[in-house]
């Protein structure tokens, strides 16, 4: 059942974050401890690609609000990307779609913080 | 034995000896020779020695302990009786031919009781003698000690008078025969090896002395006319059974005397082997103190000092706390040594604990003041002395350290460390055990609690819900761990109006029932104030907002309910969709908004937006968690929301509380074998108008 997995990829000055199977109450520490290391990492610029999440919890939602305050305060952001529409509906169910920024694919997300820099 | 034996037993003699000794006056005074007399006298005094044989081993089995006391109780009785037949011999004529009545009467009764005296500790010295053979029973110690019984019998038998065989060959080899069997169990003395050594040192003492006066009162009987003439006319056989146990006493103690004089100088060792043995086999009852920590440890540190004598030893126990991680190390009993000394030994930078990392091996350490592991604490003052230290171990894993020193160097060998490790081994199944077992209770007590808890929730759902002509409404809900987050209420408004609310906490178990607890307090209070749904939940966010941690939210739909408009206002707060069913369609109410505890005031205004449905007779809204949508089956499905629609279509025909009952036994039948995963609950409104 908890056969949840995290993965780091750090691109030029976007770490991407790539979730993996159920997130739920007894795996949101993996994810907290990912979100912990970028934080310490000074890593602020965060995309979390969702493409094989295949179940979020209220405790995984949860998740993100705890480090979003810390992220943007230090002029960074969490982006969400690749949803499945079933997870998109638990995310859209709370109204996450009005706290983040959700793309279909992680290369818009991943532009988006280009654009923000350039400007 | 019963009391009537001990009674025969007693009686016998105590008639039987008169007899015999009134017999023997008038045979002084009188020349009496009548066989048939003779014959009695003998038999009488066989029965009488007999019953007061047995009547002396009865009595004797009570007093069994302490083998050198007894030895030296015989000792005392001997000198006393030859103290008295010295006194006989001294102050009685040889004979009473021709005395008079009064002399012959007093000179008998005196002599007689001194024969009487002799029987007995020659008797209690057989006894003595069977008992420390038959010190740790073995089969040939008992056929021995019969097989002088025998001869001992038939070498007194055969002197009764009536044979005539007293003085001839026969009665020689027999009596020959019977010290040969005197000689043969004569070195049987292992009792000897398991006294101790002040125990050896008195039967060193007693049994010399005993030798020295049995062999005077042997020479005594041969050489005093009056006592031994009047020994064997009185009975040849008892004079024989005397003189045989006499020389069994003799040989028997003599051998004694000699072997523990030769045992002395090993008895350390021995003794030592002895309390070694003791101690480990005391293991045990470490077993048994494992309910109390303390009386453990004790225990240990007592055992440890038993086990290699060793003059002050500590138990230091290295904890991991199972949350951070963090290893703590405390001395949890010490005997001998003050924390001060210990803290000089197990200095911080250069433990010696180190030592032990690698191995898990008992580590002896013969001179803390010359080893170069331990040289540098000669610096810091430390005592020259022997230190051991034996590794607890559980699970390949150090949880311990038993230390034990010696104030001289050298002072420990192989055995000791031997004997440590063994019980170091204990030590550590019982710690562990301890452990395991102060853990159980605290998870019990903690199941109590939560059981509690659980209680305390459940009151925090409504008990009952109200009742009115125009609507049916049914709830229930149902935690899947002892306390959960989920939570329902229905309750009055003002002008015929009703509160609905449903609501779920994000996370589970104790944090979620808490955000409930505080939920329900926030709602029942804005919900008098507040006269829009929208408007309550705004207020609610902006309370919850503060207090919820950041990770926590809550999600939520808050409808009022007016009787006298049909009506059904909601608005949804990040919660699942309610389902309202019609007549003619069924829908899921998925107006925007936001969960409580999210976002700031200014966003969740924005977001929420509130829904006013018009109703019609048998119109049914059900507001439900995502425990109902999200219970998934064994295969990894979801019950999902077409299910549920499709679930509550069918039955929404029915009342209230069936098509409750309906709904939730289709995810029941969903789920199959599974168990929920999250707290279920459902709330069922059937409008039936006005």
């Amino acid at each position: 059942m908890s056969d949840f997995k995290v993965h780091q990829r750090d691109g030029e000055d976007v770490s991407v974050i790539e979730l993996k199977g159920y997130l739920d109450a007894h795996t949101a520490p993996d994810l907290e401890n990912a979100f912990q290391k970028l934080l310490t990492e000074k890593k602020y610029n965060i995309v979390v690609n969702c493409r094989d999440l295949s179940y979020i919890s209220s405790a995984g939602l949860g998740v993100f609000m705890a480090y979003v305050e810390d992220v943007r305060n230090n002029k960074g952001d969490i982006k969400l990307s690749n949803m499945s529409p079933k997870v998109y509906n638990v995310f859209d169910l709370l109204g996450f779609p009005i706290l983040y920024e959700i793309y279909k694919d992680e290369k818009e997300a991943v532009v988006k913080f280009h654009g923000a820099q350039t400007k | 034995m019963t009391r009537l034996t001990r009674i025969l037993l007693i009686g016998t003699p105590v008639i039987l000896l008169p007899l015999i000794y009134i017999h023997d006056v008038i045979r002084v005074m009188v020349e009496l020779d009548i066989s048939v007399v003779n014959f009695l006298r003998e038999l009488f005094i066989f029965a009488a020695y007999i019953s007061l044989g047995f009547f002396i081993d009865n009595r004797r089995r009570h007093l069994k302990q302490g083998l050198p006391k007894e030895i030296g109780r015989l000792l005392i009785a001997v000198v006393l009786l030859e103290l008295f037949l010295a006194g006989c011999s001294r102050f009685l004529p040889e004979n009473f031919n021709g005395a008079g009545l009064k002399h012959a009467a007093f000179g008998t009764l005196v002599l007689t009781i001194a024969v009487i005296a002799s029987s007995v500790i020659a008797t209690v010295e057989l006894f003595i003698v069977r008992d420390l053979l038959f010190f740790k029973k073995n089969k040939t110690a008992k056929r021995n000690y019969r097989l002088y019984l025998a001869m001992l019998s038939a070498a007194c038998v055969i002197t009764l008078p009536m044979f005539s065989l007293g003085d001839t060959w026969a009665s020689k080899i027999l009596f020959a025969l019977a010290v040969i069997m005197i000689i043969a169990i004569s070195f049987r003395q292992s009792w000897i090896v398991y006294l101790s050594k002040r125990e050896k040192i008195y039967t060193i003492i007693y049994s010399g002395f005993l030798f020295l006066a049995l062999i005077g009162m042997e020479v005594f009987f041969s050489q005093s006319a009056t006592v031994g003439e009047f020994l064997s006319q009185y009975s040849e056989p008892l004079h024989t059974f005397i003189k045989l146990n006499n020389t069994l006493g003799i040989v028997y103690f003599g051998i004694t005397g000699i072997t523990t004089l030769f045992h002395l100088p090993t008895t350390d060792v021995f003794e030592r082997k002895q309390s070694e043995l003791h101690s480990l086999h005391n293991l045990s009852r470490l077993a048994t103190q494992v309910f109390d920590f303390q009386e453990l440890v004790n225990t240990v540190a007592q055992m440890t000092t038993e086990v290699c004598d060793a003059r002050s030893v500590w138990l230091e126990l290295l904890t991991t706390d199972e949350i951070t991680g963090v290893m703590s190390i405390d001395v949890a009993v010490r005997k001998n040594i003050t924390q001060t000394e210990i803290d000089a030994l197990t200095n911080e930078n250069e433990h010696v604990r180190s030592l032990l990392l690698d191995t898990h091996k008992t580590l002896l350490i013969d001179d803390i003041w010359s080893d170069r592991r331990t040289k540098h604490l000669k610096a810091k003052g430390v005592l020259r002395s022997s230190l051991m230290m034996a590794p607890l171990v559980s699970h390949q894993k150090l949880i311990g350290v038993l230390y034990a020193t010696k104030e001289v160097e050298n002072a420990f060998d192989q055995d000791d460390i031997d004997v440590m490790t063994t019980f170091a081994d204990n030590v550590s199944i019982a710690i562990e055990n301890s452990r395991l077992i102060a853990r159980s209770l605290e998870r019990e007590r903690l199941h109590q609690e939560m059981m509690v808890a659980q209680r305390m929730q459940k009151r925090l759902l409504p008990q009952s819900l109200p009742v009115l002509p125009q609507v049916q409404l049914a709830a229930s809900s149902e935690s899947s761990f002892e306390v959960g987050g989920d939570y329902y209420d229905i309750f009055p408004l003002a002008d015929n109006n009703y509160g609905i609310i449903i609501g779920d906490v994000s996370g589970k178990g104790v944090s979620a029932a808490f955000y409930m607890a505080e939920v329900k307090g926030i709602f029942l209070s804005l919900s008098q104030l507040c006269s829009t749904p929208r408007e309550l939940l705004l207020r609610a966010n902006r309370s919850l907002l503060e207090s919820l941690e950041k990770n926590a939210f809550i999600s939520v739909i808050y409808s009022v309910l007016d009787v006298s408009n049909a009506t059904l206002t909601l608005a949804r707060a990040g919660h699942c969709p309610a389902v309202f069913l019609s007549e003619e369609h069924s829908e899921l109410i998925r107006s925007t908004g936001l969960g409580l505890g999210l976002a700031t005031d200014e966003i969740f205004s924005n977001a929420t937006e509130e829904r006013c449905l018009p109703l019609k007779p048998n119109d049914v809204c059900l507001l439900y968690t995502d425990g109902i949508v999200e219970a998934r089956n064994s295969e990894g499905e979801e019950f999902g929301y077409e299910r549920l629609l499709q679930a509550a279509q069918q039955c929404k025909h029915l009342p209230a509380e069936e098509i409750k009952e309906a709904v939730l036994s289709s995810v029941r039948t969903f789920l199959g074998v599974n168990p929920y995963n999250d707290d279920v609950t459902l709330v069922v409104v059937k409008w039936l108008g006005t």
